[in-house]
């Protein structure tokens, strides 16, 4: 290792050399594209979801009230619609995963799931057990496990109790009232703080006020959004109830509500509004880009799937038992992973690094 | 890059030429000072060993066989070991000075490396963690750098899924991350035993193999995986750890052991805990061994630790940022980034600044700084 003598310039020279090869990259949209881009997202996609999860939980929670004050069964019938009303609503907007839902942990409020050593069911028979009094507060759920205070603790209420469990003011039927409470406030709590500063510090990236320091890295959010669901919709909500060998349709997302199929229909639905259908949107910059046979093959995978979607006999939690429903499923599961990798490829155009080291770290 | 600087004579024509030209490169070797090296992947898909510079000129471009994880700087000559991550089988010795590959080692018959790799400080030892693929047990493997790098020791890790191995500076201990997870190249990446994993931290006598002390986490906390770790001059480890059970429960993710003594968790506010999203991914202390940094990439943030006294002490933002190294100040670290932003920030004077740059890639999980 005598080298020190060495003249180091063969190196500079090498490196100045490599540095003109290495920054050969694809013509990126620009600031002023990215920053088009997030504002019709938010105004267009974002906000008005997050609004229609505000309203519909409000309706749960009086629809909730209402079935205390009089438990009977149009009550609780207008209770179900109202859950089923507010699980649209968030399935619609379950895959933004950054911003106001993930303060203090918002998201795994609003939905525990997927729950897979039964905390749900666990703390929910501790709570009936015990019906304590001072469990019947939101403030209880502030504090209370991840597994009480969402919408699918709400649904083993609503879908699995009697008119007469619910009758005289039961506990029962005041837990269910304190969580849909809970998960208003939580649904207001996030379109508040979208309102009052989150949307600005999408719109003023690169500022100091700004948690972005661009506007192509808040875009890097949105493409997360479009993309990361659509692995974990294949994999939790699709091939987990399919099994190993075995079917588990009790592994299927919402089945006492009977809705699990439904779930993954409006997820790809809404999924394809943030890909293509706002003003200024992913599909019209790939096609900006020069990338319109990509943005052609990416629309012909979204009909694939939603066609194929239509296609499958309901609910899963009985359907699954037939191997007709099995080839359906494995037959969107690759579709799903093809729309996921034609996607994650355009991500190189659109010069879009998701995430190294936390997607694939060690 | 011989031929080139040949060819480049040749074109002069003339020796006279060459002495002024041979300071002129003393003067440039004298600015040009390496800062860090790193793996790194590019926007083809390829994976480099780089080495950086002070205004972030690249010193040294080595194309690597695969993805690799940590890199390693050798306490005395111009080396640097790049080592494959999980379930990888390389290890690559690259002369920065002499811009080439010196060895490439390749994991034994029924084993892989994990990734990580470290020269013993009197830079005489190469030794690795590696997986005994037949038995799932770990190994700490020790090569000799005199005679091409022969094993010369071979010992238990005592646990499943070693990852990052420490010396503890000045002494003959080893500190070994066990992170309990049990994966198999048959299998790729998947992780075979979350419900039974047991991780643990080992310390161990380089010299004999001897376990010195080994200790585990409470038990309810057996899916909290120990596999970044560093090690100051009076055995303090810092501990970065990551959670493989369900999303959602708020558990510490650093933790600090001190010789003799059980793990003990530290905990982040709760809302900086919560925004670490169940994973950390590096650990370092600073120059002076009193404060670290650990990184949380999938929560896009670096935490900052005082081990005297055992508290947070701040965070900031850094997006996909988890390589981590500390310069030659107290309290100063550099943070690297997977969307190829370096940070360098100094805890006392609360400042962060960006690192010059001329490259686009996306820097893997580890840094190494050079010793200047």
């Amino acid at each position: 290792m005598n080298s020190a003598t060495k003249p180091l310039w063969p190196i500079l020279l090498g490196a100045s050399l490599l540095l003109t090869a290495v920054s050969v990259v694809h013509a990126a949209p620009s600031e002023q594209q990215w920053q088009s881009l997030n504002q019709s997202l938010v105004e267009e996609h974002i906000l008005p979801r997050y609004r229609a999860l505000q309203h519909s939980s409000a309706e749960l929670a009086a629809s909730t009230t209402a079935l205390c004050h009089q438990p009977e069964s149009v009550q609780l019938e207008n209770a179900q619609e109202d859950f089923q009303q507010t699980m649209d609503a968030w399935q619609e907007v379950q895959h933004i995963q950054f911003g106001p839902i993930e303060t203090l942990m918002r998201n795994f409020s609003m939905q525990f799931w997927p729950d897979k050593k039964n905390l749900i069911g666990k703390q929910l028979n501790l709570l009936l057990q015990q019906q304590n009094p001072d469990t019947l507060n939101v403030e209880y759920l502030y504090r209370a496990s991840i597994g009480v205070k969402g919408l699918p603790a709400l649904e083993r209420l609503l879908f699995t109790s009697s008119v007469h469990q619910l009758a005289n003011n039961s506990y029962r039927c005041q837990l269910s009232q304190t969580i849909a409470a809970y998960i208003a406030i939580n649904s207001q709590a996030t379109l508040d703080e979208w309102n009052n500063g989150y949307s600005d510090s999408l719109s003023s990236a690169g500022s100091q006020n700004s948690y972005y320091d661009s506007h192509q890295e808040a875009a890097v959010d949105m493409m997360k959004s479009l993309i990361e669901p659509i692995e974990a919709i294949r994999d939790q909500k699709i091939l987990r109830p399919l099994g190993g060998g075995q079917v588990r349709p009790k592994r299927s997302e919402s089945w006492r509500s009977q809705r699990s199929l439904r779930n993954i229909q409006l997820n790809i639905a809404s999924i394809r509004h943030l890909y293509s259908g706002t003003t200024n949107s992913v599909d019209s910059l790939l096609r900006k880009q020069g990338r319109g046979p990509q943005a052609d093959n990416i629309n012909a995978l979204f009909n694939r799937i939603e066609q194929q979607l239509k296609t499958v006999q309901t609910p899963l939690v009985t359907s699954l038992y037939q191997p007709e429903t099995v080839d359906q499923l494995r037959q969107i599961s690759d579709a799903l992973q093809q729309l996921d990798r034609g996607l994650s490829a355009e991500m190189l155009t659109l010069n879009i690094q998701l995430g190294f080291n936390s997607r694939d770290g060690d | 890059m011989e031929i080139n600087r040949r060819h480049f004579c040749q074109i002069l024509g003339s020796a006279v030429l060459l002495p002024s030209l041979t300071l002129a490169a003393d003067d440039a070797s004298r600015s040009a000072k390496p800062k860090f090296a790193s793996a790194a992947k590019d926007s083809a898909g390829q994976f480099h060993l780089y080495l950086i510079g002070q205004q972030g000129e690249v010193m040294l471009d080595h194309l690597l066989p695969g993805r690799a994880h940590h890199t390693e700087v050798h306490p005395q000559l111009p080396l640097l070991a790049c080592i494959a991550r999980r379930p990888g089988s390389f290890i690559d010795l690259v002369d920065y000075r002499e811009q080439r590959l010196v060895k490439r080692i390749i994991a034994g018959s029924g084993r892989h490396f994990f990734g990580h790799g470290i020269f013993s400080d009197d830079g005489r030892w190469l030794i690795t963690t590696e997986n005994e693929i037949s038995s799932g047990q770990g190994r700490v493997v020790i090569r000799a750098l005199e005679a091409n790098y022969p094993i010369i020791a071979d010992y238990p890790s005592d646990g499943i899924g070693p990852h990052e191995l420490v010396q503890q500076p000045g002494s003959p201990v080893l500190i070994v991350a066990n992170g309990g997870i049990h994966t198999h190249p048959d299998h790729g990446r998947e992780k075979l035993n979350l419900d039974h994993m047991q991780p643990s931290l080992l310390r161990l006598n380089i010299l004999t193999g001897k376990r010195l002390e080994q200790q585990q986490l409470p038990a309810h906390l057996h899916q909290l995986s120990i596999r970044h770790i560093d090690t100051n001059q009076q055995g303090t480890t810092v501990i970065a750890l990551q959670y493989q059970g369900d999303k959602g429960h708020n558990l510490p993710l650093v933790a600090v052991h001190h010789p003799g003594q059980p793990i003990e968790l530290l905990r982040a506010p709760p809302a900086v805990n919560l925004a670490m999203k169940g994973y950390c991914g590096s650990a370092r202390f600073d120059h002076s061994g009193r404060f670290a940094a650990v990184s949380a990439p999938r929560g896009d943030l670096i935490s900052f630790w005082d081990l005297h006294e055992n508290r947070f002490i701040s965070s900031i933002k850094s997006r996909d940022g988890c390589g981590l190294a500390a310069t030659g100040n107290s309290t100063e670290f550099i943070i690297s980034a997977g969307t190829g932003r370096c940070l360098r920030h100094n805890l006392q004077r609360g400042t962060t600044v960006r690192l010059p740059s001329t490259i686009a890639t996306a820097w893997d999980n580890h840094l190494a700084t050079l010793p200047l």
